[in-house]
């Protein structure tokens, strides 16, 4: 008896792990197929041609330059974004911060606005300030990635223990040794957190790459929507898809490794 | 590498209220003083504002003839081992007790070296590779203690670090830290709020009251001679017996008893330890009275008597014990006598 329960349970869970798994990897399937399908006409139920066009039409249109471009675009950002927001998350978390609330809000506005409404209004600023495309564009984006990287920092500095930072200082480590020695280990499992979702908000940035970017910046997302608004395109588009997709899943598998490895 | 400590005139104040009002200390380079009052009197922020993570609002601490009033904390020598370990969870017990050998510039094997001696000092060096995080309560503590004798202090800052213990390892704790004096002979200034624990730990016990040490002495005299009614009361002495010194001897409803030693004339209350006072028959003794309550205190009983200069309490050890309505007498022993002033206000 006793060990029929966990077997049981051991049974159950497979199911479940299906469902999850389908949920995620189901929209995928037609892009998967797509991208391995030279010709698939409209009744066929699976492509009639199998081949390797669309990746090199996806190349042959400039996918890996895009590619590169969203990596670093996603990583200045969150090079941005994250001290950034762990500064503003400690002082919420452990300080007295004057005018609280109207600083919490100012943080979080940019949730709360359509980043369109917005950033029309910028690019005649930038424009007129002669401000150089792509800054602006860095700068907009992390200021739209900071409402994700104060929340996260700031319930991570809720439940930090500055006891610690203290016990160092007493044991002879300067401000510089507690913060490379205790503050950064203690905090990393959250700031990767807080940056992995800082680079998302570079990596899958439209609109304020449209406008604000001038266009300058061919971006990933750009690409796709260049490619998908002609017809006849649906390999590529496929493709280049994928390729956006592959990055994040990685840095989610090495986000979730660390914070595993900060709660042992 | 023991130096000493002075406190002088330490004042820190929270929104307007002086929670230390004055506070004047001094440790002996390599004694042990244990800091004891009442939750709340500001035990703690003494220590906070030695360790230099607090600042005073008056008053100077030095050590060594060395002012550390304006001083970062991690430039004065004085490590600070609290109720709760904080061992860092990302480094191995070893890598803990090497940490303040690493800040200070030494070289990773050699500061490594230097840790698992200090790990073998408190007993754990076959833990050196586990994480804190798989150590018991106790461990932690010693893992603590060790980290704390790494960084070489000056003066060691105990802040009721063995509070939270079971009371066995606790008592392991104390011989711990008899065995760490004999071998590293550290300044400690011990915050406690456990009357034994700074009996068994300390060579001088100071009271702190109302922000200020109103007694520091050796923890028998403490208790045998309390500065002040507030002193006695706080360390559990019940005995209090109103009157006036009249030439060397103490006059009160229980009648003129010889004092020990030389007190000014004048009213004085007369305090003699429960544990001092001898039950006798109702013929004998310097009072008698009835008893109206005997309670178990552990291996002993408290036995509570109504004499005429109001309630008397005796401690007896296990054996016979008067009963409720018994008519007993009480040896107040002469050596055990002491007067102390008043109680103003």
């Amino acid at each position: 008896m006793t060990r029929a329960a966990p077997a049981w349970r051991r049974a159950a869970v497979a199911p479940r792990v299906a469902l999850a798994l389908a949920w995620l990897a189901v929209p995928l399937v037609p892009l998967l197929l797509w991208a391995a399908a030279d010709r698939w006409p409209f009744p066929a139920v699976l492509p009639t041609d199998w081949g390797l066009t669309g990746w090199r039409q996806a190349a042959g249109q400039g996918a890996g330059g895009a590619l590169g471009r969203s990596v670093l675009l996603g990583l200045a950002v969150a090079a941005l974004a994250t001290p950034a927001g762990a500064m503003a998350g400690r002082a919420l978390a452990l300080h007295r911060v004057p005018a609280r609330r109207l600083v919490e809000a100012l943080l979080l506005a940019p949730v709360a606005v359509p980043p369109f409404a917005v950033v029309m209004g910028l690019t005649t600023l930038t424009l007129r300030a002669g401000v150089p495309g792509t800054v602006a564009l860095v700068l907009v984006l992390s200021v739209s990635a900071l409402p994700y990287t104060v929340f996260v920092m700031r319930s991570a500095y809720a439940g930090y223990d500055v006891g610690f930072e203290e016990e160092a200082r007493t044991l002879g480590a300067g401000p510089r040794a507690v913060l490379l020695r205790v503050h950064l280990p203690l905090a990393a499992p959250a700031l990767a957190t807080a940056a992995f979702l800082a680079f998302l908000v570079g990596w899958s940035d439209y609109v304020v790459t449209l406008v604000v970017g001038g266009g300058q910046l061919v971006t990933l997302p750009m690409l796709v929507g260049a490619l998908s608004s002609a017809t006849g395109n649906d390999a590529v588009v496929a493709a280049v898809s994928l390729t956006a997709v592959v990055p994040p899943l990685l840095l989610l598998a090495a986000t979730a490794l660390l914070a595993r490895r900060g709660a042992r | 590498m023991s130096t000493d400590l002075v406190l002088d005139g330490l004042v820190r104040r929270f929104g307007g209220a002086a929670v230390l009002d004055g506070v004047d200390l001094t440790v002996p380079a390599g004694g042990v003083v244990a800091l004891l009052g009442p939750s709340g009197t500001g035990k703690s922020t003494v220590l906070r504002l030695v360790a230099g993570l607090d600042t005073p609002d008056a008053g100077r601490v030095r050590a060594g003839g060395r002012d550390l009033t304006g001083l970062a904390p991690e430039r004065r020598g004085t490590a600070l081992v609290g109720q709760r370990p904080r061992l860092f969870p990302h480094l191995s017990v070893l890598d803990n007790v090497a940490f303040p050998l690493a800040v200070a510039g030494r070289r990773r094997r050699a500061a490594r070296a230097e840790a698992a001696g200090h790990l073998d000092l408190v007993g754990l060096a076959d833990l050196a590779g586990r994480r804190p995080a798989t150590l018991s309560g106790g461990q932690e503590q010693r893992v603590a203690l060790a980290r704390a004798l790494a960084a070489a202090p000056a003066v060691l800052l105990l802040d009721e670090p063995f509070s939270a213990l079971d009371p066995g390892v606790r008592e392991g704790m104390h011989r711990l830290l008899a065995d760490l004096r004999g071998a590293v002979s550290p300044t400690v200034l011990l915050v406690t709020h456990d009357r034994q624990e700074a009996a068994a730990v300390a060579d001088t016990v100071a009271v702190l009251l109302d922000g200020r040490i109103a007694q520091a002495a050796p923890a028998g005299e403490l208790h045998t001679r309390p500065a002040s009614l507030a002193v006695s009361r706080f360390l559990g002495g019940v005995n209090e017996v109103p009157g006036a010194v009249e030439r060397g001897a103490h006059v009160s409803a229980l009648g003129r008893l010889a004092l020990p030693c030389a007190s000014p004339d004048g009213p004085g209350v007369l305090v003699v330890r429960q544990e001092a006072v001898a039950l006798t028959g109702p013929a004998d003794g310097d009072a008698t009275g009835t008893v109206t309550r005997v309670t178990p205190r552990g291996a002993r009983w408290r036995v509570e008597v109504t004499t005429p200069a109001g309630p008397l309490s005796a401690e007896t050890g296990p054996g016979r014990t008067p009963a409720p309505g018994d008519a007993v007498g009480l040896v107040l022993p002469p050596d055990q006598r002491w007067v102390v002033p008043q109680a103003t206000g």
